[in-house]
This record gives C-alpha cells, sequence and structure tokens, in this order.
C-alpha cells in the first residue's frame, strides 16, 4: 500500500514517515502542496494525509484541485482547527476522514486502516484473540469456554479493542469510537480508565496470559504476547 | 440614592451654607456694631443738648447751696454736680442716692467725659461729663439718662437679624443643593453610562457634549483609558487563540515522535518510561489548549450555538450515565430526581457545563458519599442542581471558582484538580445561553451549584 504524506513541519514528516513504514506501508513524505500535487499527478497513491496548513498553496486548495481532476484516492486531513466550520470545509472540499491535531499517531493508523479498507465490506461475525472470543450476534463473551458477564459499555470497548487488536488504542480514540464523544474537552479519561480496569478485572484476573495491556502515554492495547 | 454626605453635591452644598453663615455672621456682626456705635453717638449728641439747657437753670440757693431749677421737666434728670476739689454739691433726688461713678476731678484722665455706667441689675445709664463755669467758679456737671430703651431697641433689631439667619440658610442650602445637582448631573449621567460599560461592551464610549469643559475633559481621558482596554483586551483574546495554535504543532511534533518511536524502535523499558512520561504531558497539554481555544472562541463570539428543544432531565441522565462509574469507584450514590423542563439550547454545550459539575462533585465528594442532581422548573427558570457531599467552599473562594485556573487548594495535584478550566468553561457555556451558575454552600452540608436557564414552556 503506497501512501502520500504532505507534511510541511519536518519533525512530524519524519515520524510520518517512520511511524508508517513500521506499520507496513510504502510511505512518501512530500514537504511542500506544490511538491505532493505533482507526485500525486505522476505516481498512483493508494492514500494522502494531507496538512491543511502548508506554505503557498494550502491542503483546501491542493484537495480541491485534486478533485477537479477527478483523482478519488481518499485523503485524510490533518487540521489544527477544530470548530464545525473547519470540519465542515474540509469535508465539503472532498476529504474522506480528519484528524485535529494534535492527533495520536495509534489513531492514524487506524484511520488509514479504515479508509483503505472502504468498500470492502468484511463481514465479522466473531472476534478472538488467544482464547477469548466475541460473538457480535449474540453479544456473548468467553474465555477459556467460561461464560463473562459484560455490560454494555465494557462489550463495546472490547469489541473496539479487539478489532484492533495488536494495534495501541488511545484514549482520544476510545473517547470518539466507543464514548461517541465529539468534543475533546469532555472530561472522559477517568471514565475510560475505570473501565479500563473492570474490563481488566473480568477478563484477566481468572487468566494467562494477561491480554490488556497499557502503553504508558499512548494508550491501551490486546496482545497475546504479553509484552 | 448614594449615602448623601458621601455625594459631592451633599458636599458642595455644605460647604455652600458653612461660607454664607461665615459671610452673613460677620455681616450683622459688623452691622451691629457699626449701628449701635450710631446710637451711643445721637444719644451723646442729645445728652450734650440737655446739658447745656440744665448748665442755664443752675442757680445759687439763699442757704449758699446749688439748686437746679428744671419746672416740669425734672421727672428722671439725673444730674450730679461736683465741685473742683470733688465735693459733691447737688445730686438730683429721681438718683434715689445712688452715685453715677466716683467723685471726679477736674481734668483727671480718668474720668472721660462720655461713658456708659451700671446703677443697678437692669439699669444702664449713659453719662456726659462737663465743667462749667459758675459764679467764678468750675464745677463738674455730670448728666445721665437711661439707656434701657436704647438696649431694648438694638436686642429687638439682633434677634430679628438671628431669627432671620436659619431662614435665609435654608434658602441658601435649598439653593445650594439644586444648583449643585444641575451643575452635577452630566457627571452622574456619565458614571451611569460609564458603569453599562463591561469586559463585554468595551467598544462603546462615552458622548461628550462639550468637550472643552471639565466635564469634557474628563469624559475624554475615559474614553482614552476605554480604547487602551479594549486594546489590551483585543490583545489578550489573539493572545490566547494565537498560542492555542501556535502550540499544536510543536505538541503534534513531540507527539508523533515519541509515539513512533515507542511503537517498535525502544525496546529498553527505562526509556519507554522515560518517553511513556513525556508523552502524558503532552496529552495533559493538548487538553488545555483546546479547553483555553474553547474558551477564547467563546470570548470572540465565535462559536455560533446550534440551539434546539433540550430536555434538561435527559441531559442530566446522560451525564450521570457518563460519569456514574466514578462513583461506582468511590461507592458514592449518584442520583437524578425531579421535574421534566425543557429549555432552547446547545445540547453538546450544556452537556458539557454539566459534565464538568457532576465530574467535580464526584471528585470533591468523599467516599461514600452522596451526590443529588435535581431537575425542575419555576415560573422564570429552569435549573439543575447538582448537590454535593463534599467539604464546601470556603467564602473567599466562592466567586472566584470560576474563574481561569483558579484553585481553591493551590497545592492540590494535577491528578485530583484537573487543568482549572472545567468550571470556566461550565460557566461560559451557561451565560452564552442567557443563565447562570449559583453557588450555595450554606442551605446543606456540602455545595450545590445551580443550573438557571431562561425557561422554554412548562
Amino acid at each position: 500500500m503506497k501512501i502520500l504524506a504532505i507534511e510541511d513541519e519536518p519533525k512530524v514528516g519524519k515520524a510520518l514517515l517512520q511511524g508508517l513504514r513500521a506499520e507496513g506501508y510504502e510511505v512518501t513524505l512530500a514537504q511542500s502542496g506544490e511538491d505532493g500535487f505533482f507526485l500525486l499527478n505522476s505516481n498512483p497513491f493508494d492514500l494522502v494525509v494531507l496538512d491543511v496548513m502548508l506554505p503557498g498553496r494550502n491542503g483546501i486548495e491542493i484537495l480541491k484541485a485534486l478533485r477537479r481532476q477527478e483523482l478519488k484516492v481518499p485523503v485524510l486531513l490533518l487540521t489544527a482547527k477544530d470548530s464545525v466550520e473547519d470540519r465542515v470545509v474540509g469535508l465539503d472540499a472532498g476529504a474522506d476522514d480528519y484528524l485535529v491535531k494534535p492527533f495520536a499517531f495509534p489513531e492514524l493508523c487506524a484511520r488509514i486502516r479504515a479508509l483503505l479498507r472502504r468498500g470492502k465490506p468484511e463481514a465479522v461475525l466473531t472476534l478472538k484473540i488467544d482464547a477469548l472470543d466475541m460473538d457480535l450476534i449474540t453479544r456473548s463473551v468467553t474465555r477459556d469456554n467460561t461464560p463473562i458477564e459484560l455490560t454494555v459499555r465494557e462489550f463495546e470497548l472490547l469489541e473496539f479493542l479487539l478489532r484492533n487488536k495488536g494495534k495501541v488504542v488511545s484514549r482520544e480514540m476510545l473517547a470518539r469510537d466507543v464514548w461517541k464523544e465529539t468534543s475533546r474537552a469532555t472530561p472522559l479519561d477517568n471514565v475510560i480508565d475505570v473501565h479500563i480496569a473492570r474490563l481488566r478485572r473480568k477478563i484477566d484476573d481468572d487468566f494467562q496470559p494477561k491480554l490488556v495491556r497499557t502503553v504508558r502515554g499512548v494508550g491501551f492495547m490486546l496482545s497475546e504476547d504479553g509484552r | 440614592m448614594p449615602r448623601f454626605r458621601t455625594t459631592l453635591r451633599a458636599r458642595l452644598t455644605l460647604l455652600y451654607i458653612l461660607l454664607v453663615s461665615i459671610v452673613l455672621v460677620l455681616y450683622a456682626g459688623g452691622a451691629s456694631v457699626f449701628f449701635w456705635q450710631k446710637l451711643i453717638g445721637e444719644m451723646d449728641l442729645s445728652l450734650d443738648r440737655d446739658l447745656e439747657t440744665i448748665e442755664n437753670l443752675i442757680t445759687s440757693g439763699t442757704d449758699g447751696k446749688i439748686r437746679v431749677d428744671t419746672g416740669d421737666q425734672s421727672e428722671n434728670l439725673l444730674l450730679e454736680i461736683w465741685s473742683e476739689s470733688g465735693d459733691l454739691l447737688y445730686r438730683s433726688s429721681e438718683l434715689g442716692g445712688q452715685v453715677l461713678g466716683p467723685p471726679i476731678v477736674h481734668g483727671s484722665p480718668r474720668h472721660p467725659p462720655k461713658r456708659s455706667v451700671r446703677l443697678a441689675e437692669n439699669e444702664t445709664v449713659r453719662v456726659i461729663t462737663r465743667s462749667h463755669k459758675f459764679e467764678g467758679h468750675i464745677v463738674m456737671v455730670r448728666l445721665g439718662v437711661s439707656e434701657n430703651v436704647l438696649r431694648e431697641q438694638f436686642g429687638e433689631m439682633i434677634s430679628t437679624l438671628v431669627l432671620g439667619l436659619p431662614v435665609a440658610l435654608v434658602i441658601v442650602g435649598l439653593t445650594g443643593y439644586f444648583v449643585a445637582g444641575r451643575a452635577l448631573q452630566p457627571l452622574d449621567a456619565m458614571a451611569r453610562h460609564a458603569k453599562q460599560i463591561n469586559a463585554e461592551h468595551l467598544n462603546e464610549r462615552l458622548a461628550i457634549e462639550n468637550p472643552d469643559d471639565e466635564l469634557g475633559h474628563l469624559g475624554g481621558a475615559f474614553n482614552e483609558t476605554l480604547s487602551k482596554l479594549e486594546n489590551s483586551f483585543g490583545q489578550l483574546k489573539r493572545f490566547t487563540a494565537d498560542a492555542s495554535h501556535e502550540l499544536r504543532t510543536p505538541l503534534t511534533a513531540i507527539r508523533s515522535v515519541g509515539e513512533v518511536a515507542l511503537q517498535n524502535a525502544v525496546e529498553d523499558q527505562g526509556h519507554r518510561d522515560a518517553i511513556g512520561s513525556m508523552l502524558e504531558e503532552v496529552y495533559h497539554l493538548t487538553h488545555l489548549v483546546d479547553s483555553l481555544l474553547i474558551l477564547s472562541r467563546a470570548e470572540s463570539e465565535y462559536l455560533a450555538l446550534q440551539r434546539r428543544e433540550v430536555s434538561l432531565r435527559d441531559l442530566a441522565t446522560e451525564s450521570v450515565t457518563l460519569l456514574e462509574v466514578l462513583a461506582e469507584e468511590k461507592h458514592q450514590s449518584l442520583k437524578v430526581q425531579g421535574d421534566e423542563s425543557i429549555v432552547s439550547g446547545d445540547p453538546l454545550i450544556l452537556r458539557q457545563a454539566l459534565v464538568a459539575l457532576i465530574h467535580n462533585a464526584i471528585k470533591y465528594s468523599p467516599a461514600h458519599g452522596s451526590i443529588r442532581v435535581q431537575t425542575g422548573a419555576t415560573n422564570e427558570n429552569a435549573f439543575v442542581e447538582v448537590h454535593d457531599t463534599g467539604p464546601g467552599i470556603p467564602t473567599e473562594h466562592r466567586t472566584k471558582i470560576f474563574e481561569r485556573f483558579y484553585r481553591v487548594d493551590k497545592a492540590r495535584n494535577r491528578d485530583v484538580g484537573g487543568a482549572g478550566l472545567g468550571l470556566s468553561i461550565a460557566d461560559w457555556a451557561v451565560r452564552a445561553h442567557g443563565g447562570q451558575i449559583e453557588l450555595d454552600c450554606d442551605s446543606e452540608p456540602g455545595c450545590t451549584f445551580r443550573i438557571k436557564l431562561p425557561i422554554k414552556s412548562k
């Protein structure tokens, strides 16, 4: 999968390059809108990560020009402004998704995965990690064949972690996708921590190996190797 | 009306009355002295004339004694005649043995020619003394007349003056008060207008009728200060917004670099912890910047409310559902009670305020405490109350807790205290809806925060 990142801030650009390469993507970095536009016209890409605040032609202008040429490549906007108007402008210009700076890197990865998966619906009925099974139809969870009772919120939380197993999920991702909270100012961190602690009690306390990991400063993840 | 003594108008009036009374007293005193001198002078003149007449009536009797033949005009004649050597030669019977003064020796400086002598308790007599050549000798003739009538007249005049003074002062006072009021009235109007200019309407200016008079100078100076203030406020607002924006770029860089490093590159646990700890701080900083941006955008009135009908009860239930796990962890009871009440508002923004208040209540209530969220409506307002069983808020902090970054306990760490912006945002959110947050820490233990909003319908 080929990704073009258009970002003028060198450190952020370098991090995008390294981080996305580590995720297994083939990444090209353009440091200005013009460079990016040129690259897009000369090479095929599967996805574009586009910063809005660029010197010269800004991200929105690049995006509009792109869509005028009927290039259908998915575009993920990175914006420093999170007011409703700014989002609307971005989405109207033809962006497929947006992330507000400073974004969490795991969230960027999750959104890239979602955009690349788009159009290929996956009919998932069960999710699994180690000996933990989740049935999305009956909404039941077992570990080592022992049924585990979860509240609705805990079920949704576990489902989200399972869908991103092996990847870190940030608190912002949980707030946005599990709690459907649109404002970052809502104090949800404690709430999320309490739910993670309860989930851990139910699925990990009586079993081995421990599946729920806390990645300090970044978020949480489900993994089998217990690293 | 402001306290009487403290107003400039009252002080001007009092000063005016004081000045006028000093002038009046000086004038009345001066006039009285002058008038008295004139009365006495006239009396002396008439005494002089009488004395001349009497001198012609002095005769020597057959027994060698001096007689004064006044005929019919003898009544009230107070007359003494002394010899040059100081012997009493004659004393009129009306004197009844009283003396018009000590014996006199001719030319003695101690006996002025004109003076007032006190005869009895209520009798003062004006006495005039003159030497007279009689049958070859020099005798001293001394004639007196009672001053009583004169003193009565003078007394009447003084009392008329004294009685008139208060009346005059009352008139002066009223006039002064009126005039001062008229003169100060534009100042009063300016003060009232100035009071209405606050942080939200700093672009207003005082109307100045005449820029060249004293009031014009004052108004001009005030308007200049307002302009400076408006400038500073604008700068401050822009600074918050600009700073928040500018902070995002480096925050993004730190975060991306740190998270990508943690993704796989770093194996050493110590290094992972160090990076993680930095990322935690970046996360707090990000939230702080977000909250500051919300506030600065709110102040620039850039954020438009997406109004629709909102049920406060539903909002309360929703917020409680979101946060109840936190209460459960502390074994607190968290309940929603009360009636339905509908307001017109932006549900997201109102919920932010309510969540902040409930979050606070859980934070500050002790384990096993209880938190009550009560909704309802009065005739004018819809309200949501959040009642906690925390330690309460000391009186001196109550007005300040809505200020940014204000903490009751300065030493409180961030894990408990949050960024210190939650209540500021809640306060802004409610005020943006035309409501207010009231704080009541006195009627029962703990504190009650009450969000009051204009009512939509019952």
